[in-house]
């Protein structure tokens, strides 16, 4: 067989409303390996050419429909037809139903399929952060979590497979529990939709999304390894799904990774205690059939973290030497191991979850059921050097469940409602931090989506009220006050979108929401080691009021070639809660007086700017270039916010080559970051703000490339990447390591992915 | 296919179950073991006599109510005996710190300062178990009558082995500050 003969398959197909039997046009079909999309014509009719041989996941998204995702298998020309919503592919439909076509629904950013190979074996923050608007705030090269627009940690709602993730996300140094393995989509979302979740998600909601279990009997599998240069870190990951042949209603799926790392090397110096390890599982059953289906799931998440030992600090005087020193002191650097010493982290997270849909008619009904269990144990440096128990010991154990409905039987009006419950106990052991608590959540939602010719408009409304008792006992011999909280809260979120052409789409979205204080700002207590400080919590802090407005414009020319993308966004938050630092009211201790860090309120502003373009230079050359700004201030006291983002400006270019005998999806890119230095930082003259000064400016090249390769039936596709090509030396801003170390130096990425495809 | 669905609801109904029974019984006492309240400083005369204890006590632990600390009051040209106990009163019963500091003596070194130079002398301090400083017991030798400070810390060597070396300095990067406190002192 010829080579050009190879890679001009053609894939055609039909697109119907299951119910109707209407030919369903202007649906979007997309295949995400090839980042390839077609809308279907009159007809409801679409075709793709030029094909390779190869495994392809076909998304079908239409107004008013479940998107339907499959995995069709391409060895010659061939023709599918898809009904939806009731395509027999879709045994688990994702969890944002009903959405509109991509681009149209205020801030919606989903990582590409490329980007998701790419990141293959980082963390959650890493893979997030190639969305434009998206940070990573780090502590070290081993913690990091997302800031979405400036907001982090509690600000920000993170649903894992459906179920709001209750872990915990108290400090800058607790990061996300969740293994990126899993999903099969990653996005970031802001809106109307967030109210499914919470009336709380002032920053934005994050997805992490499984890919649909296989709809079509045969088994899948996939294997994925990657090796880090830097830190000597290997990830394995396995995925194994099957539906059964003589037992159409089920399938199911296996699923698991372990990682290792050793300690991370800036360029000029190692640092100690800096290794990480990683264990995780995940098992999907799913049963359909007819209107009714119903998948269990559960996941195991295990992390072992070292934190620098560097920077755990005994009191204020030692940190000053620290910071004033230009590197760690030799004790802390130079030792290169797998080995995880004391201070360090263990986190287990698990979560259990059933969730059962039914279509009755134009009415589908969704009851999630989901119990998680968070163990977080911090092991300090300790006098006893025989003693084996953390010195701080937090379990939560969090209950939910949740109805909703939809009802679509005009596919242009979608209505949606739901009430959820929530149960969550935590307790803790050793070192104060927050206090041992219950809490009980209630709440309930409404959206409708209208659409009508070339606009669409969304609008939600959510109520949640929350009760927090806590069981505060600070030590074994002096007993405090127990306090007990209520809070209600309202969600509300307004959006229009308008299509002024076929290239060009405004969408305006404005979205007030409310987020209770969290048990930490409230209660907590103590000297945190990380930072020298003595955080205090504050009892009469009440709800933040956010209100979002933002501007999307999206615009191509006609052949698809140039693309713009503009957002901008300005949310106003009242009573936003941060920790002021009390330079007056120093705290004495046995080892000194320490700052104290008090939680208070004021109003700020945040503004900003998301800018991204994709132009087509050639056939083969892309350019994509990303700008993000952000402007934070605190508008009571006309200062700026401490720890924002600074500017940011990406450029890449990537050669795509033209497929060749066995060799396909063949790239190679390079890209430059330059991140400026944040000169909006808090003004010092009524006291110190920060320890040190921002870091300077700096900018990273990095480069990547792969192939996929077609072995026998098998597509496997080899990528190497390498970060930080020139091995500079800088700091990041939003890096707490910044008081003490350098970021870490080259690392050259290889991965591997082997995807096993046996469709009956 | 109703029969598959119950078995399922049933797993999941287990699952949530053993989820939670597994959890532990932490009834939010908090304890923690690292916490140092309480000094006090036990100033015997070498040519005998009763012993005097001064003390900086912060019973409910850092924060809270603040600490409440003596002046370190002594009679010019007398040497003592000092002797360091350690406490956590946090902990029900009360904790003796100062055994497990002298169990892990090579890991720990007092360090005395007096910020008037002649206020007081420190001398005679006591050895860990590979014939370093310790500290735990030592001798100050009041000077001339006049008031000032002086400052007492303990580090504390994180490092397996702790490398501690005997020209060490109270900065030394090897060890971090498990007490800083700094005493007004009177000498008559």
């Amino acid at each position: 067989m010829g080579i050009s003969q190879q890679c001009s398959i053609k894939l055609k197909g039909h697109i119907e409303d299951a119910d109707t039997r209407q030919k369903l046009s202007g649906a979007t079909v997309f295949i995400p390996e090839l980042n390839k999309e077609i809308i279907t014509d009159q007809f409801g009719d679409f075709i793709f050419t030029n094909l390779c041989p190869g495994k392809y996941t076909i998304r079908v998204t239409h107004v008013g429909c479940e998107t339907s995702e499959q995995l069709v298998m391409l060895t010659k020309d061939k023709h599918i037809d898809i009904d939806l919503p009731h395509a027999k592919n879709t045994l688990s439909e994702v969890t944002v139903s009903s959405q509109k076509s991509n681009s149209n629904t205020g801030f919606k950013k989903e990582l590409t399929s490329r980007e998701m190979d790419q990141t293959k074996g980082q963390s959650l923050a890493e893979a997030l952060s190639r969305i434009n608007g998206v940070n990573m705030l780090q502590t070290g090269s081993t913690i990091s979590k997302p800031i979405i627009h400036g907001l982090h940690s509690n600000r920000i709602l993170t649903i894992n497979n459906g179920v709001r993730q209750e872990g915990q996300q108290w400090g800058n140094e607790h990061a996300p529990e969740i293994d990126p393995f899993i999903a099969g989509k990653l996005l970031v979302i802001k809106g109307v939709d967030e109210l499914k979740y919470g009336s709380d998600a002032i920053g934005g909601v994050i997805l992490v999304e499984p890919k649909s279990l296989i709809g079509t009997p045969g088994y899948n599998a996939e294997f994925n390894t990657a090796y880090f240069s830097n830190n000597r870190q290997y990830v394995l990951s396995g995925m194994f799904e099957q539906q059964v042949k003589n037992l159409p209603e089920f399938s199911y799926r296996v699923q698991g990774t372990f990682k290792k790392g050793a300690n991370a090397s800036t360029p000029d110096y190692r640092l100690n205690n800096t290794g990480s390890e990683e264990k995780n599982f995940s098992l999907t059953a799913g049963w359909k059939k007819h209107k009714f289906s119903t998948e269990l799931f559960y996941s195991f998440f295990d992390t072992q973290v070292g934190i620098f030992e560097g920077s755990h600090i005994g009191n204020l005087a030692d940190l000053q030497k620290a910071i004033n020193s230009d590197q760690p002191a030799s004790g802390f650097i130079g030792e290169n191991t797998y080995k995880i010493n004391r201070p360090y982290q263990d986190v287990n997270h698990q979560l259990v979850k059933s969730r059962s849909v039914l279509q009755a008619g134009h009415h589908k009904l969704t009851l999630l059921l989901a119990a998680q269990i968070n163990e977080r144990k911090e092991f300090d440096i300790i006098r006893n050097s025989t003693s084996i128990a953390p010195q701080l010991d937090l379990g939560i154990v969090t209950t939910s469940s949740e109805l909703n409905w939809e009802y679509n039987k005009n596919p242009a009006f979608i209505q949606l409602a739901g009430i959820s419950a929530m149960q969550q106990e935590n307790q803790y052991e050793g070192r104060y931090f927050i206090p041992a608590y219950r809490s009980n959540n209630f709440g309930g939602f409404y959206i409708g989506k209208w659409q009508k010719q070339l606009w669409n408009f969304e609008a939600g409304i959510r109520y949640d009220h929350k009760n927090i008792n806590s069981n505060r006992l600070l030590s074994g011999a002096v007993v405090f006050n127990k306090y007990d909280f209520s809070f209600s809260t309202i969600g509300s979120s307004f959006n229009a979108g308008y299509k002024v052409n076929k290239q060009w789409k405004i969408n305006t979205n404005i979205t007030l929401a409310n987020r209770a204080p969290q048990v930490n700002e409230l209660l907590s207590n103590g000297i945190h080691h990380g930072t020298a400080t003595y955080e205090e919590g504050n009892i009469l802090l009440r709800p933040e009021h956010s209100i979002n407005i933002i501007l999307n414009n999206t615009w191509s020319n006609k052949k698809g070639s140039v693309n713009f993308d503009i957002n901008i966004y300005r949310n106003d938050i009242k009573h936003f809660i941060y920790q002021q630092p009390k330079p007056d009211e120093p705290v004495l201790t046995i080892a000194g007086a320490f700052p104290k860090m008090l939680y208070q309120q004021n109003d700020v502003l945040l503004q900003g700017i998301d800018f991204s373009s994709r132009i087509l230079v050639s056939k083969q050359l892309n350019w994509d270039f990303k700008y993000s700004m952000l402007r934070a201030k605190n508008t009571d006291k006309n200062d700026w916010l401490i720890r924002m983002p600074s500017d940011r400006i990406q450029n890449e270019l990537t050669y795509t080559f033209t497929d060749k005998n066995k060799f396909s999806k063949t790239y190679l890119s390079a890209e430059l970051i330059y991140v400026s230095k944040q000169t909006r930082v808090p003004d010092e003259k009524d006291g110190k703000q920060d320890y040190k000064e921002a870091p300077d400016a700096y900018a990273l090249l990095n480069a990547d490339a792969g192939t996929s390769v077609l072995f026998n039936k098998t597509l496997v596709s080899f990528s190497i990447g390498i970060r930080n090509l020139l091995n500079n030396s800088y700091r990041d801003y939003l890096n707490t390591m910044r008081y003490f170390s350098d970021e870490t130096g080259r690392n050259i990425q290889l991965r591997i992915k082997i995807p096993i495809n046996n469709l009956y | 296919m109703k029969e598959n669905i119950f078995k399922m609801s049933l797993l999941i109904i287990s699952a949530v179950i053993s989820l939670t029974s597994c959890k532990k019984d932490k009834a939010g006492e908090g304890n923690d073991e690292e916490v140092i309240t309480t000094m006090n400083l036990k100033f015997t005369p070498v040519n005998g006599g009763t012993t005097i204890i001064f003390s900086f006590d912060d019973p409910d632990g850092p924060g809270g109510n603040a600490p409440a600390q003596n002046t370190i009051s002594l009679t010019h040209g007398v040497a003592y005996n000092v002797e360091v106990e350690l406490l956590n009163k946090t902990a029900n019963p009360v904790d003796n710190i100062t055994s497990e500091v002298a169990a892990e003596s090579g890991a720990h070194r007092f360090y005395y300062e007096a910020t008037v130079t002649g206020l007081v002398t420190f001398t005679n301090l006591n050895n860990d178990i590979n014939g370093m400083p310790l500290g735990l017991n030592s001798v100050w030798t009041a000077g001339a009558a006049g008031t000032g400070t002086t400052k007492v810390t303990l580090r504390h060597y994180p490092g397996t082995p702790p490398n501690k070396e005997t020209a060490d300095l109270v900065s030394s990067t090897k060890s971090a500050t498990d007490i800083e406190v700094i005493f007004n002192t009177t000498i008559q």
